[in-house]
């Protein structure tokens, strides 16, 4: 039984059609929660330094390679049988847009898993975990809004999404610094520092596929293009 | 989303159990209505419906067909040298609408059509204008390829022959040669012009019959469903020979395949019930349409 | 839901009882052939078996001496004189001389033997060749009527009543002799009507209907065509374009002697012009025809397709051109079929030319519009209703050139239309 919103995909004449748009949603919703739980995984594995959670994660990312295969596949054959037009094919590309970031939101999962690992080798005091688990908290949210705003095919949730990758961007600068000067105080630190600086930088990419996503889903139920323009002309075109 | 209030009725809606019940919905105003009460407001239309230096100007048109009303309070220009689609479900009056624009309903007695309608500012249904010189101008292609059943070369040379256009019989060859090569057909019929074009496959009589149109050299040429009758590959020749010649031509065309809409025209029309819903360039009708029921029909929910 | 084996045996019993009904109405109409053909059969057994006798002509072969005393000459070479001179005189000796068994008392039988009309055939002869005068030569000339049917039925009692025992035997003689012979009557296909079946002809009839036709064609087609397109093409949609249509409707069903009639009414008794000529006899079958060609011209370009007028229209054709360069070369196979279906009509119509006086008795061919004829159908009627049994092969035979005449004018319908027809 569809949601409410998916009528919006679901009123088609042909009812195979129907399930077809169907079906691509909802995978493409399973994979945006198998990648959420890859980065709560990677994250919970290197602030907990667990090395086995890690490998899992590593081993996980190929079912999220092959779901942005299978999902492609089948919008691909969506847009061959069907031919959609407007808000269809707006979704079907949208798709396919969002599912590369995606499967990239997956491949920085499996980065940090590989920090984590690293790190947990290395075995000493965390410094800048609390940055991470600070800056991975406030992304995670993004992405979970930015899938829940799709779901919900809901502009202006992805519109705050958006905005929230501002902020991101702020403490990742913040974060950054801080360890700048953990570096500048101890030359043993700089290895370290520069593992927790990548994870850092992986955590900001998620932030920023997190936005692609939220400019896409307003792509899709508003129809205009948002990327690369100013924040207001996204909050023109959402304001609608 | 739009300007123009409207209800969807559940006739519009997929026949899908899955799809009850009705819901309220930001996008789409799903709302209990009987068919017939589907309001749109008469002569409002969305979009771009009017152009520059426009070839037709077409303004508050109504038809009646004795006491039913096909056209509702329509204005619409034609541009020059554009090629506009009219899309629609059945009966929306697409094709009445089409005909107007050439008198061809002038033979219908219970028609009766209603507002102005002028081609380069000159009314087309002024009744000291001739019809026979407004349809010179205005050439028009139908759905099912009608070639006469004469030869290739008089179905050409017919047009030209009874409006006077060549006098000599090298003047004649030469307008048909020049108006088969740009429907495309003069290498497959230059050794046959005497064979019978009723012997010819339907996508070739088809092109027959734009060549004919064109052969006496019209401003604009109206299809009415051109490749309706046609295999996919006559269909691509079609479709190729009317982007060819929208270099020279204003080409209006009605046509049932959104798809073909979406590839020849520059801009498209959307009838609905007699209402012109919508115009706006094609790129943006297929993608981004404006009203609600333009976008319920191109993404196939009723229809 | 029914399931799938049963519902395949159910429509398999039902299956036997559809093929039944099947052969039974399929046995119904190969009856109802069976039947039409053997009348037919009938019929062309009956008119052939009758008529085909009526093709035939009996002649004598004599020697005749052209006797001038016998013929009451006083001067042979004054040709005043042998036009008034008797030609019966040497005819009867010459057949006495075949017949040696003959007396003198048996002159008037031994004369019954030969064709009232021999004389004069002798007599024509001689004045063309004046010099024949006092000879003796073998010449044809047509039998009796009495003796040609007594020939060409011979055994038939019926046949030789008008024939004593004597003057059969003589024939039997004669033909026993070949002198008395039957050949090809070329007297029926190049004389007009007589009071002698043996020199009677249908010429003047079939003269008479290739006129009477002639005007029906000239008239009704251009008309009926003519008012076919107007009533199809441009007469307005009206009250009183349907009341046109549905009297011209019940026309086609008015019985044709009801145009006699008017002819009689209107043509005759009216305008003054004379009876029994060809003119008016066309003019009440124009009328009578009218009907058929509108409504099958009507049929013809309503059958036209749409799309051809549609597409002369969005050339800018003219209402006018339309019509005369798609329309009607389209229609015309059939509204040409139609016409000669009503000429093949009219062609054997009597009804309505008895009214108007062509059921006179005329002798001469026909050579104009305005001179007496008679027409085929009619002579057919004349004769059949003749009590000389000679008579009723003539009329058989008549009949077989009339049919002759019908098919021969539906396979110029059939021929026409298939040379005029376009594939589409």
């Amino acid at each position: 039984m569809p949601t409410n919103k998916d009528d919006v995909y679901g009123d088609h004449i042909s009812n195979s059609f129907n399930d077809e748009l169907l079906a691509l949603k909802t995978r493409f919703l399973k994979m945006g929660g198998l990648v959420e739980t890859q980065i709560e995984s990677a994250l919970k594995a290197l602030v907990d330094s667990d090395g086995y959670l890690a490998e899992e994660i590593r081993a996980n990312d190929r079912m999220v390679d092959r779901m942005e295969m299978d999902i492609d596949e089948e919008a691909m054959l969506i847009i061959a049988r069907r031919q959609p037009t407007a808000r269809d094919l707006r979704l079907v590309i949208s798709v396919i847009r969002m599912v590369a970031d995606l499967e990239r939101v997956g491949d920085e999962a499996k980065k940090i898993a590989k920090f984590a690992i690293k790190l947990t080798e290395e075995g000493q005091t965390p410094q800048g975990y609390g940055e991470i688990r600070h800056i991975g908290a406030h992304v995670m949210a993004m992405l979970h809004d930015s899938l829940d705003a799709f779901a919900r095919l809901d502009s202006e949730q992805a519109l705050r999404v958006m905005k929230e990758d501002k902020r991101v961007d702020e403490e990742y600068q913040a974060a950054a610094r801080t360890l700048l000067t953990f570096m500048m105080e101890d030359a043993r630190n700089i290895s370290r520092c520069m593992s927790v600086m990548w994870v850092l930088r992986s955590l900001e990419r998620v932030g920023d596929h997190a936005c692609n996503i939220a400019e896409n889903v307003i792509f899709m139920v508003k129809g205009e293009d948002v990327r690369h323009t100013p924040m207001e002309e996204a909050e023109r075109v959402v304001g609608r | 989303m739009s300007t123009v209030s409207s209800t969807i009725t559940n006739k519009m809606q997929a026949p899908d159990d899955k799809a009850m019940p009705v819901t309220e919905d930001k996008v789409m105003p799903v709302t209990e209505a009987k068919p017939e009460q589907t309001v749109l407001e008469e002569g409002v239309t969305v979009g771009t419906p009017f152009a520059d230096d426009p070839k037709f100007k077409l303004r508050d048109v109504e038809v009646f067909y004795g006491e039913t009303q096909a056209i509702k309070n329509i204005s619409l220009d034609v541009a020059r040298n554009e090629v506009i689609a009219f899309i629609g479900p059945s009966g929306c009056g697409k094709s009445t609408f089409l005909r107007c624009l050439n008198r061809m309903n002038d033979s219908i007695d219970s028609c009766r059509i209603k507002g102005s309608l002028l081609l380069d500012g000159q009314n087309i249904y002024d009744s000291k204008r001739d019809v026979v010189e407004l349809r010179a101008r205005v050439g028009m292609v139908f759905q099912k390829p009608n070639p006469f059943p004469k030869s290739i070369y008089d179905n050409v040379a017919y047009g030209p022959r009874i409006h006077g256009l060549a006098n000599r019989k090298s003047d004649l060859d030469d307008i048909v040669e020049n108006s088969l090569r740009k429907a495309g057909l003069w290498n497959e019929v230059k050794d046959r012009l005497d064979a019978m074009a009723t012997g010819m496959s339907g996508g070739q009589q088809q092109r027959l019959c734009i060549a004919r149109a064109i052969a006496v050299s019209p401003e604009v040429v109206l299809m009415d469903e051109p490749c309706s009758a046609l295999d996919p590959i006559a269909t691509a020749r079609i479709e190729e020979l009317i982007t060819e010649m929208s270099e020279s031509y204003t080409i209006v065309i009605v046509t049932h395949s959104m798809q073909q809409a979406a590839r020849v025209s520059n801009r498209t029309a959307y009838f609905h019930m007699g209402h012109l819903v919508e115009v706006n360039d094609t790129s943006k009708v297929f993608t981004t349409p404006e009203h609600e029921l333009t976008e319920s029909y191109i993404t196939g929910r009723f229809g | 839901m029914t399931d799938h084996t049963s519902q395949a045996e159910l429509v398999r019993r039902s299956l036997k009882g559809r093929y039944r009904k099947e052969r039974r109405f399929r046995a119904y109409g190969i009856v109802a052939i069976a039947i039409a053909l053997a009348a037919l059969v009938t019929l062309f057994t009956d008119i052939v078996g009758k008529g085909y006798t009526g093709f035939l002509k009996t002649t004598i072969t004599l020697e005749v001496t052209m006797d001038p005393d016998l013929m009451y000459l006083d001067d042979p070479t004054d040709p005043k004189q042998v036009r008034m001179a008797d030609f019966v005189a040497p005819l009867v000796a010459a057949v006495g001389r075949a017949l040696p068994s003959a007396t003198q008392d048996d002159q008037d039988a031994l004369r019954r033997l030969i064709n009232p009309y021999a004389s004069s055939e002798l007599r024509d002869a001689l004045i063309e060749n004046p010099e024949w005068m006092g000879t003796t030569r073998t010449m044809s000339f047509l039998a009796h009527s009495n003796v040609d049917v007594y020939v060409k039925h011979k055994g038939d009692a019926a046949y030789s009543i008008k024939l004593t025992d004597q003057q059969q035997a003589w024939v039997d003689d004669l033909r026993a002799r070949e002198l008395v012979e039957t050949s090809f009557n070329d007297v029926f296909f190049t004389s007009g009507d007589s009071r002698d079946p043996a020199k009677a002809g249908v010429l003047g009839a079939i003269v008479g209907s290739l006129l009477t036709m002639i005007i029906t064609l000239v008239l009704a087609f251009p008309i009926g065509v003519a008012a076919a397109i107007y009533l199809e093409e441009f007469a307005p949609r009206n009250k009183l374009t349907d009341f046109i249509e549905v009297n011209i409707n019940n026309l086609a069903a008015v019985p044709s002697i009801i145009f006699g009639l008017l002819g009689l009414a209107i043509f005759i008794n009216l305008f003054g012009m004379p009876r029994s000529v060809p003119v008016v006899g066309g003019l009440v079958l124009t009328l009578m025809t009218l009907p058929t060609i509108i409504i099958s011209s009507r049929a013809a370009i309503k059958s036209v397709p749409p799309s051809v007028r549609e597409a002369a229209e969005g050339i800018g054709a003219s209402k006018m051109q339309v019509v005369l360069h798609h329309v009607l070369p389209l229609a015309l196979p059939g509204m040409l079929t139609g016409s000669i279906i009503g000429m093949a009509q009219a062609l054997g119509e009597t009804a309505p030319l008895l009214l108007i006086g062509m059921v006179a008795f005329i002798v001469e061919v026909p050579e104009g519009l305005f001179d007496a004829a008679t027409v085929l159908p009619v002579q057919v009627f004349l004769w059949a209703g003749s009590p000389e049994l000679a008579f009723i092969e003539r009329a058989s035979a008549a009949i077989m050139v009339l049919l002759a005449f019908l098919m021969s004018m539906n396979a110029l319908a059939i021929w026409l239309r298939k040379r005029l027809e376009r594939r589409w």
